[in-house]
């Protein structure tokens, strides 16, 4: 060992050994599930999101801006279809009311437990974007909202468009998002996502484990035999692996094979959201569930 | 020019690489056209200053990064960083690099540290993806990037860290 010290060359091959023994060391240890991050993590992650926070807005306006000009031919279509929509949504409106308080006398007559009743009733937190990490294999984002805000880890955040991704650590003022495009079924801190088919809610059950880079796309996988699945179906969660919450929309269906052993098939989604030039994200906070019941373990 | 200066300046391009310059990049682009502009930072601390400061910087800028966008492990940028920073200090203990030197070792650089990050996450299993689709994809996009950058900020840059080497200065091209 002195020998190898005396030597300048070996000295160098020496720190490099050590160094790369940290570097393993510390993988290691980051990539096991952590529930929370340490203080120096968090202080340091945020000030760079408080000082990003005053570039990324600004520069998200402007570019918005001349977007919104090159917008403005399509705006009247736009317009026309919306109001389609509202009259559509009026109508239902009268209907769901109905239901609803339906559903509420007999939730009542069931004796439904508080936190039943208050299962699905979410709230959404509006956070802005502040930073996108450069990092072509983890594409994190990092939003204006923390712990002091109410985010916790595993919380979904969607935007107008579809789910964008899950909470993976919070800091008090800034929380990092790790979208669905990161989804892989082999990755040691991966989330897979119960789906189901929008309209047959109740019929259709899927999982939605990995996105393919190379495609573009989400593979729903496990769909039964039996499942009237279509193309051009719109993918939502179904809520049964407890993290993500019911109902958000995840894309549409653009093809289905079967499945690995033949038993099961497999369906190709296109993500509804687009991941790039994102400003103005929602977090969907689950209300607070004070009793756990065994019945939370995620699937 | 003084060691805060450039950390300051290496601290704010950090602070713009991840907020303004999505915004510059195309619609559609944004997973292929990556910036590492810090990194081309560190490649000039090691061309024009030293291995040691070029060490320090890409361990510390790396590591800057690894925390702040946290998302599958820490480490990897930090390792890299430092250790493509070093060794091309190596590389160029002796010699002043031209420009074209410059820019073909930072291109190289570019693409090492684009592919180690790349096998870092393929062995520990977060990506699935070939390496012929990753250069094609991002790598290779990226790669002319930095070296824009590279080369719009050459002249201002050998200059910033060539007033802090010790080495003489009378052998410039």
């Amino acid at each position: 060992m002195i020998g190898l010290l005396s030597f300048f060359r070996n000295k160098r091959v020496l720190m490099l050994m050590v160094a790369f023994i940290v570097f393993i060391a510390i993988i290691g240890f980051s990539l096991s599930d952590r529930k929370e991050l340490t203080w120096p993590e968090k202080v340091l992650r945020d000030t760079t999101g408080y000082v990003q926070m005053w570039f990324y807005k600004p520069a998200g306006w402007i570019a918005g801006f001349f977007e919104d000009i090159g917008d403005l031919r399509r705006v009247y279509e736009e317009n026309e279809q919306l109001r389609m929509t509202a009259a559509a949504y009026a109508r239902d409106k009268v209907t769901y009311n109905f239901i609803k308080n339906e559903n509420e006398r007999l939730q009542k007559e069931l004796h439904f437990t508080e936190q039943q009743k208050q299962m699905n009733n979410y709230s959404y937190l509006i956070a802005q974007v502040v930073s996108v990490s450069n990092d072509a294999n983890n594409r994190a984002m990092i939003i204006n909202l923390g712990s002091k805000n109410g985010v916790k880890k595993n919380m979904a955040v969607v935007n107008i468009d579809g789910l964008i991704g899950i909470v993976n650590s919070v800091t008090p003022f800034t929380a990092s998002v790790t979208p669905i495009t990161e989804l892989n079924e082999t990755s040691p801190n991966s989330n897979s996502i119960a789906a189901t088919i929008e309209g047959r809610e109740n019929e259709s059950f899927g999982i939605l484990s990995t996105y393919n880079k190379e495609t573009g796309r989400l593979s729903m996988t496990r769909i039964p035999e039996n499942d009237k699945l279509e193309i051009g179906d719109t993918v939502i969660t179904s809520g049964s692996g407890n993290i993500y919450p019911r109902g958000l929309r995840v894309g549409t269906i653009e093809s289905k094979q079967v499945g690995e052993f033949a038993l099961t098939y497999t369906a190709t989604v296109k993500p509804s959201a687009s991941f790039d030039h994102l400003t103005e994200v929602f977090v969907v906070s689950v209300p607070e569930i004070d009793d756990s019941e065994p019945g939370d373990v995620e699937e | 020019m003084s060691t805060n200066r450039i950390i300051f300046l290496m601290l704010l391009l950090f602070v713009l690489e991840g907020s303004l310059v999505p915004w510059l990049i195309p619609e559609g682009f944004g997973g292929r056209i990556i910036p590492h502009f810090v990194f081309v930072f560190v490649m000039y601390s090691a061309l024009y200053a030293n291995r040691h400061q070029a060490l320090l910087l890409g361990a510390g800028f790396g590591l800057l990064q690894d925390v702040v966008y946290y998302g599958h492990l820490i480490g990897a940028h930090f390792f890299l960083m430092g250790l493509c920073g070093y060794f091309a200090g190596i590389l160029m203990e002796k010699k002043r690099a031209t420009i074209m030197m410059a820019l073909t070792i930072i291109g190289f650089a570019c693409l090492l540290y684009d592919t180690g990050l790349f096998f870092i996450y393929k062995v520990f299993r977060i990506t699935e993806a070939s390496y012929a689709w990753a250069l094609t994809n991002h790598i290779l996009p990226s790669l002319f990037l930095q070296l824009a950058f590279a080369l719009a900020l050459y002249v201002p840059l050998r200059r910033m860290f060539e007033s802090r080497s010790l080495i003489a200065e009378g052998d410039e091209e």
